[in-house]
């Protein structure tokens, strides 16, 4: 069951970091450990605080990049992940279609 | 003599002393380390494993600053077809986002196959448009390569799993040969249209099911996609713990594929061009949790240690050390977790 | 002049090889020196077997040496048996009919399942994937089976093998066949719960099994 290793051991998607640690690892084939650090200095925060989710509300809501919660004019999907690729400096290839689509570039 | 209770390996309750469960825990160790030719666990991961095991918590955990993340495989497959849930693909992903807070999310078809996909392959990257525009997590697209597919009565080659055991090793292995070449075309097609429908990565799920022919193709696979799209996530799952030589002389740039455990599966992988590589360690169902667990975990570390790239250890029914039931007990699972990770250094599972 | 032990050793490496010229020339050259044919075929030829079983196992021989190797021991035990005067020593061999449950087109596993049987001297009917119960029983039957091995890939076909032990037990043939059962999701707990006679973990432990299930 994914909940209980979410549980045991999971970051927390989007409560916390661990969509953004998932990203790096994906788009730079990193381990664990150097895709927290390096998530870490792209926001400016310490390692362990990645999985806070109290800390990384507040922060997720600051930079505009989403959060379980929805809040009106708070940016989504998308447009959340237009955020997250300048916050991580990271392409997010959706976001790279979605400028083709509306001819960005 | 006090008793701990822990699980079989199929997932049901077992009482074992603490000269049961370190027997249990060495023998599966060794198991690991004779058959994969690995390195053993030290004494103090072995005693850490023991304390694992008979932690008198129900649910175990990873101490704060460990955590990793989740990939899944039949992602969507999940909620809407494995628990019935009335819900499309779109609400699973997002319930996976902002309810159940997973890191990543795959889109998958009922019928799990890149050679079945080929007919509604416009429709799953509609679906995975839809998907990308609303979801902030990474989804992956995923399928097995499922080289069996391409035999008869399913496909044009002839069966090699009928001809072996009539002799005709040539035969055989010459179906597997052509059916290779079908199953890169295949994959190559499916996955460059979800990729250029938006999917962050795509999930080459189960492979080595139908032997070193399905690892090869897979390999082949990823080599030309990676040419195509650079930036292409490919997550390479296996499907157990060593690959089975249907074939037995397939080779990948030298290294022949029939045989290797995962230490070495993911090598090729990651030569291949691989991302992310799902390690698999068959669980046994007569043997305990202890002797699972250690096994699972010292296969899980000499792989890690050997990767170049992040190692997501198959945590499910039946692989990792996890109960062969579908409803693992929340018990085993959570220390197969914790220790796939601090011991078995796993970058996710 | 060739003694039993060296025989004995030359016999399983020349299994374990597929090494078949080498096979035969120690099978003919035990018969002209009067050796024990009985224990080399057991200790030698047979044991050669049963560590290329283990061999595949563990992945360090593959499916088409297996199939080698089976064809090796063919060879040889034609030319050891036609010099037996007695047949204790010839294999015990016994007729497994083999399927994949109805509703289950997954054959893989069973394919590595038959070609293992085959190679410890099992004469293994094959019926195929998708197989329906009554169809099972009315081919056992047929054959006359010793033993009906049923592989199930999906935890929704599993419960075939269950009905086929039902229909087994109703029809008064359940005392006539053993029963093996296995695949991805049957448990020894399942097997013992259907009332099967054996559970085989994997393509190996199955064999062993078979071989234990012609003990009884």
């Amino acid at each position: 069951m994914a909940v209980i290793h979410e549980v045991a051991s999971g970051m927390g998607g989007i409560r916390t970091a661990g969509d953004l640690v998932a990203r790096v690892q994906m788009s730079k084939a990193m381990k664990i450990k150097e895709a927290k650090k390096y998530v870490a200095e792209k926001l400016g925060v310490s390692v362990i605080d990645l999985s806070d989710s109290y800390l990384m509300k507040e922060l997720r809501e600051e930079l505009d990049i989403g959060h379980v919660q929805v809040r009106d004019r708070a940016s989504y999907g998308i447009e959340a992940k237009f955020n997250i690729s300048k916050v991580l400096d990271i392409k997010i290839n959706s976001v790279e279609n979605f400028k083709r689509k509306v001819k960005m570039i | 003599m006090s008793k701990f209770f822990t699980r079989m390996g199929d997932g049901s309750a077992v009482f074992l002393s603490e000269a049961e469960i370190r027997r249990d825990l060495e023998e599966g160790m060794l198991d690991a380390a004779d058959r994969g030719k690995i390195p053993e666990l030290t004494d103090d991961e072995m005693e850490r494993l023991y304390q694992i095991i008979t932690d008198p918590q129900k649910t175990v955990s990873i101490e704060r600053g460990n955590e990793v993340v989740m990939t899944f495989d039949a992602g969507t497959l999940k909620l809407p077809v494995r628990a019935g849930l009335p819900v499309d693909r779109m609400t699973t992903v997002l319930t996976h986002e902002r309810v159940l807070c997973s890191d990543t999310m795959e889109i998958g078809n009922a019928d799990y196959s890149y050679k079945q996909l080929k007919n509604i392959v416009h429709e799953e990257a509609a679906s995975m448009e839809f998907t990308q525009l609303n979801c902030i997590i990474p989804v992956f697209y995923g399928a097995m390569p499922n080289l069996g597919l391409y035999t008869k009565p399913d496909g044009p080659v002839d069966n090699w799993s009928e001809l072996l055991p009539m002799a005709k090793i040539g035969e055989a292995r010459a179906a597997q040969e052509e059916a290779i070449e079908m199953a890169v075309k295949d994959m190559v097609y499916i996955a460059s249209i979800l990729y250029e429908a938006g999917a962050d990565g795509i999930n080459f799920d189960t492979v080595g099911a139908s032997g070193d022919g399905d690892f090869l193709a897979t390999l082949k696979a990823i080599e030309i996609l990676k040419s195509k799209y650079p930036d292409m996530a490919i997550e390479v799952g296996m499907a157990g713990e060593f690959v089975l030589g249907m074939h037995g002389q397939l080779e990948y740039d030298g290294t022949r594929l029939a045989g290797l455990y995962p230490h070495e599966q993911v090598k090729v992988v990651e030569k291949a061009g691989g991302t992310i590589f799902g390690a698999v360690i068959n669980t046994n169902s007569s043997k305990s949790l202890p002797w699972n667990l250690a096994r699972a975990v010292t296969f899980s570390k000499a792989c890690s240690e050997a990767s170049n790239i992040p190692v997501h250890v198959n945590a499910g029914m039946g692989v990792g050390g996890i109960p062969l039931t579908n409803t693992s007990p929340t018990d085993a699972t959570s220390r197969v977790s914790k220790s796939l990770i601090e011991i078995g250094k796993a970058d996710g599972l | 002049m060739l003694i039993i032990e060296d025989a004995i050793k030359e016999a399983q490496e020349a299994i374990v090889k597929c090494d078949e010229n080498k096979a035969v020339a120690i099978a003919k050259q035990a018969i002209d020196a009067g050796l024990d044919l009985v224990k080399l075929l057991n200790d030698g030829f047979s044991a050669g077997i049963r560590i290329v079983g283990d061999k595949f196992g563990r992945g360090e021989i593959f499916l088409p040496e297996l199939i080698l190797s089976a064809e090796v021991m063919k060879k040889v035990t034609e030319i050891l048996e036609t010099a037996i005067v007695s047949d204790s020593a010839k294999e015990k061999k016994a007729v497994i009919l083999i399927a994949t449950v109805e509703g289950d087109v997954h054959d893989i596993g069973k394919g590595i399942v038959v070609s293992l049987l085959k190679t410890q001297g099992f004469e293994v009917v094959d019926i195929g994937r998708d197989v329906p119960v009554d169809k099972i029983i009315e081919k056992a039957i047929e054959v006359n089976a010793d033993i009906i091995g049923t592989s199930a890939l999906l935890t929704t076909t599993l419960v075939e093998q269950q009905k086929l032990e039902e229909e087994l037990r109703a029809r008064g043939l359940r005392d006539r066949f053993k029963t093996i059962v296995g695949g991805a999701p049957c448990t020894e707990r399942w097997a013992k719960k259907i009332g099967a006679d054996a559970y085989g973990e994997d393509a190996s432990d199955a064999v062993v099994k078979c071989l234990k299930l012609l003990e009884k």
